[in-house]
């Protein structure tokens, strides 16, 4: 691959780099709970601030922390135009069939929009600066709670960091299937659109086909050695939250009820 | 068709911090015809090259130039590169994909505009140039092959749209002796129909066997290139290197340090035949 995957593990030294994982994700899940509060001008623009701070301080440079918004800008696009000419039918501008863009439609289409793009840059953060098996043993500490309802946590993990595991591989194999596709003549980059669709099959049936190979060959694998699904894993300590990390979790909860009680 | 690449080099994610300097300064040409060996230790760039060569991936600096005119000018015609280069992967049976073989051997032939007879006369041809009895298997599913048969199916897909370059990358491995046995003769054969062969093997035997001239690769860059005897000749260097040669090689080293007059470019079991007559000879 000439590019890196979106949202690919990045090492580095950076203080969000060195937060524990567990930590990293109650701070995304927080901020989660602000994007999705914000209402007014304001309140975007400290979540907006905010995001560049993390982007600022988690030294991973704007274009990473870019890089999944200007994959999915045309989703983006759709979703703003579908909100500006659907949303508020009830005094449009003008009303050209099905069509009736509004000051309404607008405004959600903005809403919208941001929150998107709010969600994908920390997404993003979080995902570049947590190598993938940390992330799932984050996930799992977090899950443990859920324990006391009996709710298999450790199978979830187990699962979470298998798929993890496979997604660089899946990417590599992806490549490598699309490539010797291409070198046997078929075309990916073609604009029409039946070519488009007719280029799907030779890369959807092996990519499925190996993936469901790999899965197979990893469950036996997995058994030979001895793995059952109510065993216990061990699991990684993170231990107590240092200074910089209660900073972090205030932070966001601050940001988190101001979006909710002022903004 | 001609291939030569101008000091060409090759860095997989460049800017970030997984960039790793794939290829550097690589430069030789390849005459049409010729049976050439790539070799190298594992992650020296050896997939890398041949995929520059292919035009799948392209060069940060450099040109890699296919009879004298560079596969990567905006209007150097893809289709025609990829009619006339074929490149057999290294898991080729992973690009099966249609419902059955013989729309999977036809899968490339599909853009040539031929007619129904031409594409099934040569879908006939490659797959029982690859031993399969074509009658039997074209209404079957791919997929209900063995690994080595997927291979070989794949491989004939590659063959029906006859390339003028074959580009193989690890074709052998895992294949058993027979087979592998078979196929080499095969491409030999291919070769001596005018194909020109690029073959990455870590098979020094076959590569003694069958190759004219090797070129070996080491981090990146290169490290070999010149006929099959004369490189292999200078054993030491190359196993000094992390580099195997040839069994029938090895042997006549063998045999040099025990006193026995063998030649330096004994390099496969011919040779190594010949000169063991010749020492009995002596001794009677
Ligand atoms: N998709 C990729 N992304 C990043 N680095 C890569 C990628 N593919 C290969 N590399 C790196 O480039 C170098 C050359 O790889 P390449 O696949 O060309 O080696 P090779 O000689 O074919 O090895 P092998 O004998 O194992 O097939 C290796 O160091 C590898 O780590
Ligand atoms: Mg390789």
């Amino acid at each position: 691959m000439n590019q890196l995957p979106t949202g690919m593990y990045q090492p580095g030294t950076s203080v969000v780099h060195q937060m524990k994982a567990n930590i990293k994700i109650f701070c995304f899940l927080i901020l989660t709970g602000a994007v999705l509060m914000a209402e007014t001008i304001w309140g975007y623009a400290v979540l907006v601030l905010f995001s560049g701070c993390l982007i600022y301080f988690s030294k991973i440079g704007l274009q990473t922390a870019l890089s999944s918004v200007r994959r999915l800008i045309w989703f983006l696009i759709i979703i703003f135009v579908m909100n500006l000419c659907f949303y508020g039918p009830e005094n449009p501008w003008i009303k050209i069939g099905i069509f009736a863009p509004s000051y309404e439609g607008l405004m959600q289409g903005v809403h919208i929009a941001v929150r998107v793009i709010l969600m994908m840059v920390i997404g993003n953060v979080l995902m570049v600066t947590t190598a993938p098996l940390v992330l799932t043993e984050g996930m799992e500490t977090l899950l443990l709670p859920l324990k006391l309802f009996r709710i298999p946590t450790e199978q979830i993990a187990m699962i979470l960091s298998v798929a993890m595991q496979f997604i660089p591989t899946l990417f590599e194999e992806a490549d490598m299937i699309k490539k010797a596709q291409i070198a046997r003549g078929a075309r990916f980059d073609s604009k029409k659109l039946l070519d488009k669709a007719g280029a799907v099959m030779p890369l959807v049936v092996p990519i499925f086909l190996a993936a469901f190979k790999r899965a197979d060959e990893l469950s036996l694998a997995m058994e030979a050695r001895g793995y059952r699904t109510d065993m216990a894993r061990g699991q990684r300590k993170f231990g107590m939250p240092t200074g910089f990390e209660w900073l972090a979790i205030i932070t966001c909860s601050i940001l988190c009820i101001l979006q909710i009680l002022c903004l | 068709m001609s291939i030569t690449l101008d000091s060409v080099f090759y860095t997989y994610a460049p800017g970030t911090p997984y960039a790793s300097a794939a290829l550097k300064n690589i430069s030789f040409t390849v005459e049409k015809g010729e049976f050439v060996g790539i070799m190298g230790k594992t992650g020296c760039g050896k997939s890398t090259l041949i995929q520059l060569i292919a035009g799948l991936l392209t060069p940060d600096s450099g040109a890699v130039l296919l009879d004298g005119k560079n596969i990567n000018d905006k209007n150097y015609d893809r289709n025609e590169l990829h009619r006339k280069v074929g490149v057999v992967f290294q898991h080729p049976e992973c690009q099966l994909f249609e419902t059955t073989v013989e729309r999977d051997v036809a899968f490339s032939l599909k853009h040539f505009g031929w007619s129904k007879e031409k594409v099934q006369s040569a879908v006939e041809r490659a797959l029982t140039m690859m031993g399969f009895d074509y009658e039997k298997v074209r209404e079957k599913s791919p997929l209900e092959f063995s690994g080595g048969e997927k291979r070989r199916i794949a491989i004939a897909g590659i063959l029906a749209a006859e390339p003028e370059v074959l580009i193989l990358d690890e074709p052998i491995a895992g294949l058993d002796p027979l087979g592998r046995e078979a196929f080499l003769v095969l491409v030999k054969r291919l070769n001596e129909a005018g194909m020109t062969i690029l073959m990455i093997s870590h098979n020094a035997d076959a590569l003694a066997e069958y190759a004219e001239r090797i070129v070996i690769l080491k981090d990146g860059m290169l490290f070999r290139d010149g006929v099959t005897r004369e490189v292999f000749s200078d054993m030491d260097e190359l196993q000094k290197n992390g580099i195997g040669v040839s069994e029938a090689r090895q042997c006549a080293a063998l045999l040099a340090e025990r006193g026995f007059d063998v030649a330096k470019d004994t390099i496969c079991y011919e040779d190594l035949l010949k000169q063991m007559i010749a020492i009995g000879r002596g001794q009677q």
